[in-house]
């Protein structure tokens, strides 16, 4: 038995390091599983920054200390990028579709409001993109109520307490940076192993592995470790660009190691599966791509599922990315996205590394060789 | 090569049985019947051919045979072990040279052994001598170090026969070993199939070159529409079906009349015409050689006549009607 083993390992770690000799002979193979997340990130951080501020003009007409209350309540609203201008500059920079409103405080703003009259504040909107123009109709309203709420407190009775899960709010980006970790695992995972399976088909190797009398088992996981190295690697590099470049560190860098541990097999084993039912990595690639992007999205990529409700949160739950982007936002944040715990989600991840295995090396059997 | 064979230990259970045996075998895809009924015994060292045009049901076979493929019915025995019920003992006997090389572009010579090696379980100790001795045996040594994507097609398959041997196997299977590769490269490949047959190995062929056939089998299956057609040695194969070719060229085409004629002499079962060249295949103990003569001489000068062994090629013809690259 002990001898079976030691031959078991041995040609686990032998497959294991000819994939991984093979891959870093590759290298544009290598550079997709890097740059494909990489630009996930940058696509997301440009839909955050674009979609987080409308950009708009205030026409301040009023020096009066109340007007630049309310420009520093447009400010704080974090839904504005304020560019005070005047009406001339903003008319122009509205035609040319530089910003979305224009916000005119009148000259009369003061005194109006000391003598307590009635005071219209002039908005004009590039009504052109309903997701800013929203935004605005929402943000102009609330910016009047937080600066009545601060210049005349006694007046606003009505206030919020606020109480906090978490010691620290998450933004957007650090939120997002986390997810695009969990598309790096899976696109590495099977990029690197499908493409490895099937090019054993494309040049016939495969019959080397299969002819001899080794385990099938022992080669399957032998190629999803070597691909669960390369993509170790290729997680690293997008790890150093979220830590390093988006500031976004860690709690627990144990956690992120062994989260990433645990899931690496799971989309290794169905790179490996991919790989022996297509046989042609030009179809692994556009196939990875395809059943890599609405899982992520559909898992929690943007926010909890939980929060959307209904169909979408009960397909997310028996997805694998659901919990490895749980798991991430865990170790990164210290929150919990999901209804289970993170270990209740650690294991159901290690239930789909093994489920992942388990059918892959049944899969790869001698007689998918015979023509 | 005969000193790693020297240190061959073979513990080859059931001693006195075939070093292939099959029987009964069959194997359907379907409706259609891939091979049918096929019974053959391929005894220790001998150097087997299996020929048969494509789609004889050859690769089905020997696909069954190295465990790819499961047999519909019948049985297949690999010195004494049974391929269906004990694979794994059946692989560490078997070598196999396929006929795409199937060797790792990205590995080096030594890597490709190497990996070989710890595939078939080859201890380690022995590993290094076994590599180095039969690198050195396909003059290739000295290109362990280069990544075997930059060998040329002979080179590929001398690596490819070196990695087959590693592992000591009894049986070698080789499908189509010389398939694209130089003159040289060639008859080096032919010499190291001899070495195998000196030390006692069995060589299971498949080859679409008869040539290739006649010089190495010790005996050839010829097999069509997955059932055996023949079976000998190779020199008998031509005497059963070939009998004797006579080759006539006259200074002029003859006539319709007397090509019916010679067509229908007692004893010719095939006549080939090319404008002035004629040939008759002659089978059984016929002596046509007087009257083809006489029918020839009658109407046009005889410029050249020859008597001959039929060529493999010929016996392939007249038993499966094809050409082996049909």
């Amino acid at each position: 038995m002990f001898e079976q083993l030691g031959y078991d390992t041995r040609v686990i770690w032998a497959c294991a390091v000819k994939d991984i000799r093979s891959a870093l002979r590759t290298p544009a193979s290598n550079l997709i599983i890097i740059l494909v997340p990489i630009n996930f990130l940058i696509l997301e951080l440009l839909f955050a920054l674009s979609g987080a501020l409308a950009p708009t003009a205030v026409v301040n007409n009023d020096p009066g200390p109340y007007a630049q209350q309310f420009v520093q309540a447009m400010q704080n609203a974090h839904s504005f990028r304020v560019i005070q201008t005047t009406a001339e500059e903003a008319q122009r920079e509205i035609t040319a579709g530089d910003i979305v409103a224009i916000v005119t405080i009148p000259a009369s703003f003061d005194d109006d409001l000391t003598a307590g009259r009635q005071i219209t504040i002039p908005v004009t909107l590039n009504n052109l993109n309903v997701d800013f123009t929203n935004d605005i109709r929402r943000a102009i309203p609330l910016t009047i109520t937080s600066f009545y709420a601060k210049a005349f407190p006694g007046q606003v009775v009505v206030q919020m307490s606020e109480h906090d899960l978490y010691a620290q709010d998450t933004d957007y980006v650090p939120y997002l940076a986390v997810s695009v970790l969990v598309i790096a695992i899976m696109l590495g995972g099977m990029l690197q192993a499908g493409n490895n399976m099937a090019i054993e088909y494309e040049r016939e190797t495969i019959k080397e592995l299969l002819l001899s009398p080794a385990s099938r088992w022992a080669i399957q996981v032998g190629k999803v470790l070597g691909a669960l190295m390369v993509t170790a690697l290729s997680t690293t590099a997008v790890i150093l660009v979220v830590v390093a470049i988006l500031q976004v560190p860690p709690l627990n860098w144990l956690e992120v190691i062994a989260y990433a541990l645990v899931m690496m097999p799971i989309f290794g084993a169905i790179g490996v599966l991919v790989g022996t039912l297509l046989r042609s990595r030009r179809a692994v690639i556009p196939l990875s791509l395809v059943l890599v992007l609405p899982l992520f999205f559909l898992s929690g990529a943007f926010g909890p599922t939980s929060f959307g409700g209904g169909a979408t949160d009960v397909v997310a739950k028996l997805t694998p990315s659901y919990y490895g982007i749980a798991a991430f936002q865990h170790a990164f944040h210290g929150f919990t996205t999901t209804p289970t715990s993170t270990a209740t989600n650690v294991l159901i991840l290690f239930g789909f590394a093994v489920l992942a295995v388990l059918v892959s090396a049944l899969m790869l059997r001698r007689t998918s060789v015979a023509h | 090569m005969e000193a790693i064979a020297s240190k061959t230990v073979t513990q080859v259970q059931k001693q006195g049985s075939p070093a292939i045996e099959v029987k009964q075998l069959r194997k359907m895809f379907k409706d259609f019947v891939a091979v049918d009924s096929l019974t053959l015994s391929v005894e220790r060292g001998e150097i087997y051919g299996l020929l048969g045009p494509n789609g004889s049901g050859k690769t089905t076979t020997i696909n069954m045979i190295s465990g790819l493929s499961k047999p519909t019915a019948g049985s297949i025995t690999v010195f004494g072990q049974d391929i269906v019920h004990d694979p794994r003992s059946v692989r560490k006997l078997l070598g196999s040279i396929p006929q795409e090389t199937a060797l790792y572009e990205e590995l080096t010579a030594w890597q490709n052994m190497v990996f070989h090696a710890e595939l078939y379980n080859v201890p380690r100790k022995e590993r290094e001598e076994r590599i180095t001795a039969l690198l050195n045996l396909v003059e290739l040594f000295d290109r362990r170090n280069s990544l075997s994507g930059t060998f040329s097609g002979g080179m590929k398959r001398r690596l490819a026969f070196a990695r087959a041997l590693l592992h000591q196997p009894e049986l070698v299977y080789m499908d189509e070993p010389t398939l694209g590769v130089d003159v040289q490269s060639r008859h080096a490949l032919w010499n190291y199939t001899r070495d195998l047959k000196k030390q006692g190995k069995t060589v299971l062929l498949t080859t679409n070159y008869l040539e290739e056939a006649n010089e190495l089998c010790d005996r050839i299956a010829i097999i069509d529409h997955g059932k055996l057609l023949a079976l000998d040695t190779p020199t008998r194969l031509k005497q059963t079906y070939g009998g004797t070719v006579i080759d006539l060229e006259t200074d002029k085409p003859l006539s319709a009349a007397t090509l019916e004629k010679l067509k229908h002499l007692p004893g010719v079962s095939q006549f080939r015409q090319d404008g002035v060249a004629l040939s008759m295949t002659v089978s059984g103990e016929q002596s046509v050689m007087a009257d083809a003569i006489s029918l020839v001489t009658a109407e046009a000068r005889l410029t050249t006549i020859t008597q001959r062994e039929p060529s493999l090629n010929e016996v392939f013809i007249a038993i499966t009607g094809s050409q082996l690259r049909d």
